[in-house]
């Protein structure tokens, strides 16, 4: 025979004789034939029952793991369950007295006198605990860093389980070895260390989601991070998900209003549509996205916005921007930013999905944004390396396309069997030196349903939205456009690339035909047209009506450099005298004598406008 | 059901995972299911053996919540699908599960997805021109009835409109079967694919494979060939000739190559597995054209970062008899088909094939398109001026002619605002001869952009 086999006890307070006898002999009887050593020891984190641990074989009573069954980030602390104990502790003399519901409420009365940020409803679930035993396996930690971990023992793991170190750092299992299991640590990877227990729990990673994330900024993990105090949430949802299948699908088929003037009438998304924002850094792809969460005030869309190794001022500024527009409210906010580990950036874009396909998945529509996909690509690769799988093109591994193809698949219009709901993605992609022939920027392009591209030129040359119209494309969303912007903006796109085209071609002197300048001089008019200020969402029934004057050569009189300052103002002019026409265009109506009133309206207006000059 | 070959799950790194049998191996290819509790099934296919009697698999489906020590079974055959006319108007994955909600698909027949290439005495190539109604393509790169052709494009360059306007242009008018295959592809698009066949009736004579993005790697893998093998069997044993779109197969590489590693292999350059050239060669090869019946087949390939000399696209290359290249540039100027017509080619522009008026202005277009890029190097230091006459007017002439390859799509209909044209090969002929001949000069070049035929750049020019 050889050593004794070591059985641990594990409890809040001393264990009375009965139950110590009870324990020794039901193990004993596991063991037959064996020499079998009993350890007891207390601690107080565990707050009531008994953790029996018998080898990699964990027998789990304690509150505790109730706790972390209702909210897996919550680490226990020992003020808590000091907290914990006394509120137990009175439950049990007022039990007695009280029906179930005030049971409830004693406990949450002792529990707002500790520490704020201890959830009530926490200690009201433990009140609720219920005896139970939980089988878990665990292991010793063998091999860490660099935010990787290697485990022996936890012989039940499961691929993709979320493993917890005994220090309340979590893991996700990625490699089931014969002998070892190897994990990523999502958090407070610095305080792990060789020898540490880690336990299987028995979940698939998953985030806190439903409305009481509304307005908050979490990191991926569903914690909150504003500083406004922690929630419980009512329902999580594993961060990874199978995207709808095909049958449950629906065509894209209602436009998702940007209020940016080129996005709405050339590059249209609708609902349920994947549509890339790509471009070198600093050329406005953030407010994009940004102004595209803005214009769904009041129109019944939750938004996400997710940043991935962003700096944490820069996130700072986006909800601060938000929240100055009355966006926040529907907006849910998920960071890991630039500070934070690979792993950590690694899950944050599924986080945030996972957030948003709850509300999909309850009918809802929801637009979310990842900023930026580059810089996730950049985490998964040095998660990648660490794990030693070998390296392809530009150093990423072979699976690179299917990390970012399985999380934009699941954005969708789900079939009105499905409820109807859809999400929307905005994913962001940063180029260098405009090259958006590279192998992360293609390997989007060839996921999503169209891009906008953000040409440095053109944004330097004043042109903002600085939008490439000719390496821009939207593949579904003008199907969602509304008759009368599909009547308006039918062939602007293709109108304004040759132009720009022939622009090229013309500066090499060649002599134009007049058909040719004109196609030239209507392109430069356009492109004022489409000229717009950040954060300031123009309505579709507004950019209906300068689409068409433009489309119709109605701006002819107005000298190039004025065209912005007339814009606005006409804009208003229409808004007082032709309310009416406004309503129509907006219900998608736009007749000909509609038109022929824009046109009136426009030819007034101009004397006007010019009048004013001279006088 | 039998269960001899019982083994466990000992390693699960991804999609790979190792089943340890203590009594008979199963074989390579075979089919293994693990059990995952509730009735629920994981199936796997055994890539090797290792030692000691372990199976290293690949899983077709995603391998969360499998653990060590869960109990596997080999089947005893590899994955067969359903084969034969029950599947047409069906859509299924890649296990040759119906994934359109109308229940069981029942054949009589199931055939194993892993086959041999037809032997070298079976072989059979025509010389049979398919025409496309795409100017472009029936003028410098014409399709071969029975070959197998392939659209190289990079990402977004319009790959699949292109593949989709081919399905509406040959399939429709085809009336032989035609088998669909979504490899690595949006589903979104599969969505759309099954609504337009639905619409156009043409799903009845056509069965669709899908084994989208999302997807786990083992699948898209395999996709490919359960797709082939449906066209297979119409092949050789009901003796038709079918038609069969694969879009994607540079996914079907990407996916071997991302378990490569995970297998145990060294990888080989730019990443790609060791095995990508006989793994193309083993699928590739079976698309063949028989004595009895034929497989015409179009491929949509992706060309990763736009490069061409990716290991991928260049061994694609090889196994085509005709190439349409898609260019990005080309997409720039709003083009579209964005077909380069300097780099598309086909086995069948020969004067024996297409004859010596096809061929002569075939290859004067060529010429001229190739004159004006050696011109415009001139024309960008020099100006336009500086050119003879006679080189202006070839400036001129190009243009035109780059203009006149644009043509509007049937299945593009909904962002063009354009009705699709289909223009007969004879036509397509009669236009760039009189282009070129200097007929249209006097049209101006915007009229030569997204129409049909001349008729229609002489209408639009007067307008």
């Amino acid at each position: 025979m050889g050593a004794p086999r070591k059985i641990s006890v594990v409890s809040a307070a001393e264990v009375s004789k009965e139950q110590k006898a009870r324990i020794e002999r039901l193990f004993s009887s596991k063991h037959k034939g064996e020499t079998v050593e009993f350890e007891y020891s207390i601690d107080k984190r565990v707050i009531g029952g008994l953790l029996v641990v018998d080898g990699d074989e964990f027998y789990d009573g304690t509150l505790r793991s109730q706790i972390e069954k209702i909210n897996p980030n919550y680490l226990v602390t020992e003020e808590f369950a000091d907290a914990a104990l006394t509120a137990k502790g009175r439950r049990g003399k007022s039990v007695k007295r009280r029906s179930g519901k005030t049971k409830l409420e004693t406990a949450g009365a002792t529990a707002a006198d500790i520490k704020a940020h201890v959830d009530t409803e926490l200690i009201g679930a433990v009140a609720e605990y219920k005896k139970s035993f939980d089988v878990r396996h665990a292991g010793s930690i063998v091999f860490c860093g660099d935010g990787v971990i290697k485990a022996n023992g936890l012989s039940d793991a499961e691929y993709g389980e979320m493993l917890r170190v005994e220090n309340g750092a979590q893991a996700i299992a990625l490699s089931l070895e014969e002998d070892c299991v190897g994990a990523i640590v999502l958090d407070d990877d610095d305080k792990v260390t060789a020898h540490m227990t880690v336990k299987s729990t028995g979940m698939i990673v998953s985030v806190p989601v439903g409305k009481k994330l509304l307005g908050r900024v979490v990191n991926p993990l569903g914690k909150p991070i504003d500083g406004l105090g922690d929630f419980r949430a009512d329902k999580y949802r594993p961060i990874e998900a199978p995207a709808p299948a095909i049958k449950d699908r629906d065509k894209v088929n209602t436009p998702l209003e940007t209020g940016i003037i080129a996005l709405d009438s050339m590059i249209p998304i609708g609902k349920g549509q994947r549509e890339l924002i790509i471009g070198d850094r600093q050329t406005g792809k953030t407010s994009i996205a940004v102004d595209a969460i803005i214009n769904q005030r009041g129109k019944d869309v939750i938004c996400v916005y997710v940043a991935i190794g962003q700096k944490s001022s820069t996130v700072a500024s986006v909800v601060q921007t938000l929240t100055q527009h009355g966006a926040m409210p529907y907006t849910v906010v998920v960071s890991a930013t630039a500070s934070s580990s690979a792993p950590l950036q690694y899950i944050a874009p599924y986080a945030g999905c996972a957030i948003a396909e709850e509300f999909m998945y309850s009918g809802k529509d929801v637009l979310i944004v990842y900023d930026d996909l580059s810089k996730h690509a950049v985490a998964y690769r040095a998660m990648s390396l660490l794990l030693k799988r070998p390296p392809g093109r530009e150093a990423y591994p072979g699976d690179i396309f299917y990390l970012h193809s399985r999380l934009l698949e699941r954005a969708a219009k789900l079939s009105k069997e499905k409820g109807g709901g859809s999400m929307t993605a905005l994913p962001i992609v940063e180029t260098l030196a405009g090259d958006i022939s590279a192998y992360i920027p293609t390997n989007i392009i060839s996921i999503t349903d169209g891009q906008i591209f953000l040409d440095t030129a053109l944004f330097n040359s004043g042109m903002r939205p600085a939008v490439n119209v000719g390496l821009s494309v939207s593949r579904v969303g003008s199907s969602a456009q509304n008759s009368a912007m599909k009547s308006v903006s039918g062939r602007l796109r293709l109108d304004l690339s040759q132009a720009r085209e022939l622009s090229v071609f013309a500066q090499f002197g060649a002599d134009l035909d007049e058909a040719t300048t004109r196609v030239l001089e209507r392109g430069k008019r356009t492109n004022e047209v489409l000229r717009q200020d950040v954060h300031a969402p123009m309505s579709t029934a507004h950019q209906v009506v300068l689409l068409y004057i433009a489309t119709k050569d109605l701006l002819g009189a107005i000298p190039l450099n004025r065209i912005d300052e007339f814009k606005e103002q006409f804009l208003r002019y229409f808004d007082v005298h032709h309310a009416g026409i406004l309503k129509r265009i907006s219900d998608g109506e736009l007749t000909i004598d509609m038109g022929i009133s824009i046109e009136d309206a426009v030819n007034e207006f101009s004397e006007y406008f010019l009048g004013r000059e001279h006088a | 059901m039998k269960q001899e070959n019982i083994g466990y799950v000992s390693v699960v790194l991804g999609p790979v995972v190792d089943v340890r049998f203590d009594t008979k191996l199963p074989k390579i290819y075979e089919k293994v299911l693990v059990e995952m509790g509730e009735g629920k099934f994981i199936t796997l296919e055994v890539m090797s053996h290792t030692p000691p009697s372990t199976a290293r698999c690949i899983a077709l489906e995603p391998t969360e919540g499998v653990s060590r020590g869960m109990r596997a079974y080999g089947v005893g055959h590899p994955i067969s699908v359903p084969v034969g006319e029950s599947v047409l108007g069906r859509v299924m994955n890649v296990l040759g599960e119906p994934i359109d909600g109308k229940g069981e698909i029942k054949a009589e027949t199931h055939r194993s997805i892993h086959r041999k290439p037809p032997e070298y005495y079976e072989q059979k190539s025509g010389a049979e021109i398919m025409e496309t109604g795409i100017k472009v393509i029936d003028l410098i790169a014409p399709y071969l009835r029975g070959g197998k052709i392939g659209l190289f494009g990079g990402a977004g360059v319009g790959k699949t409109v292109l593949i989709m306007e081919l399905i509406h242009n040959i399939a429709t008018e085809h009336g032989g079967y035609s088998i669909f295959t979504g490899v690595g592809e949006r589903s979104r698009e599969g969505y759309e694919m099954i609504e337009d066949m639905t619409k156009s009736g043409v799903i009845d004579k056509t069965a669709l494979v899908f084994g989208q993005m999302n997807e786990s790697p083992g699948s898209r893998m395999r996709t490919a060939l359960t797709g082939l093998t449906l066209a297979e069997y119409f092949r050789d044993e009901m003796n038709k000739d079918v038609l069969l779109f694969i879009d994607n197969i540079y996914r079907y590489i990407q996916a071997g190559s991302e378990v490569s590693a995970l297998l145990g292999r060294l990888p080989s350059a730019v990443g790609y597995q060791p095995t990508l050239s006989t793994e193309l060669g083993a699928l590739e090869e079976r698309i063949a054209s028989i004595k009895n019946g034929s497989i015409t087949s179009v491929q949509a390939v992706y060309v990763p970062a736009d490069d061409l000399t990716d290991p991928a696209p260049a061994a694609i290359f090889s196994h085509l008899d005709a190439t349409t290249v898609l260019s990005r540039k080309i997409v720039e100027q709003g083009i579209y088909p964005a077909v380069d017509p300097l780099a598309s080619t086909s086995r069948m522009l020969e004067r024996s094939v297409v004859g010596d008026e096809h061929y002569n202005i075939a290859r004067a277009v060529q010429q001229t398109l190739q004159r004006y890029n050696e011109l415009n190097d001139i024309i960008s230091i020099l100006g336009m001026d500086e050119l003879s006459d006679e080189d202006k007017a070839i400036v001129h002439r190009a243009r035109k002619i780059q203009r006149f390859f644009s043509q509007p799509m049937f299945v593009a209909c909904g962002y063009t605002g354009l009705e699709g044209r289909f223009v007969p090969l004879k036509t397509t002929l009669e236009c760039f001869s009189a282009i070129l001949k200097g007929e249209a000069d006097k049209y101006p070049e915007s009229a030569f952009y997204m129409v049909g035929d001349l008729d229609e750049v002489k209408e639009k020019a007067f307008r």
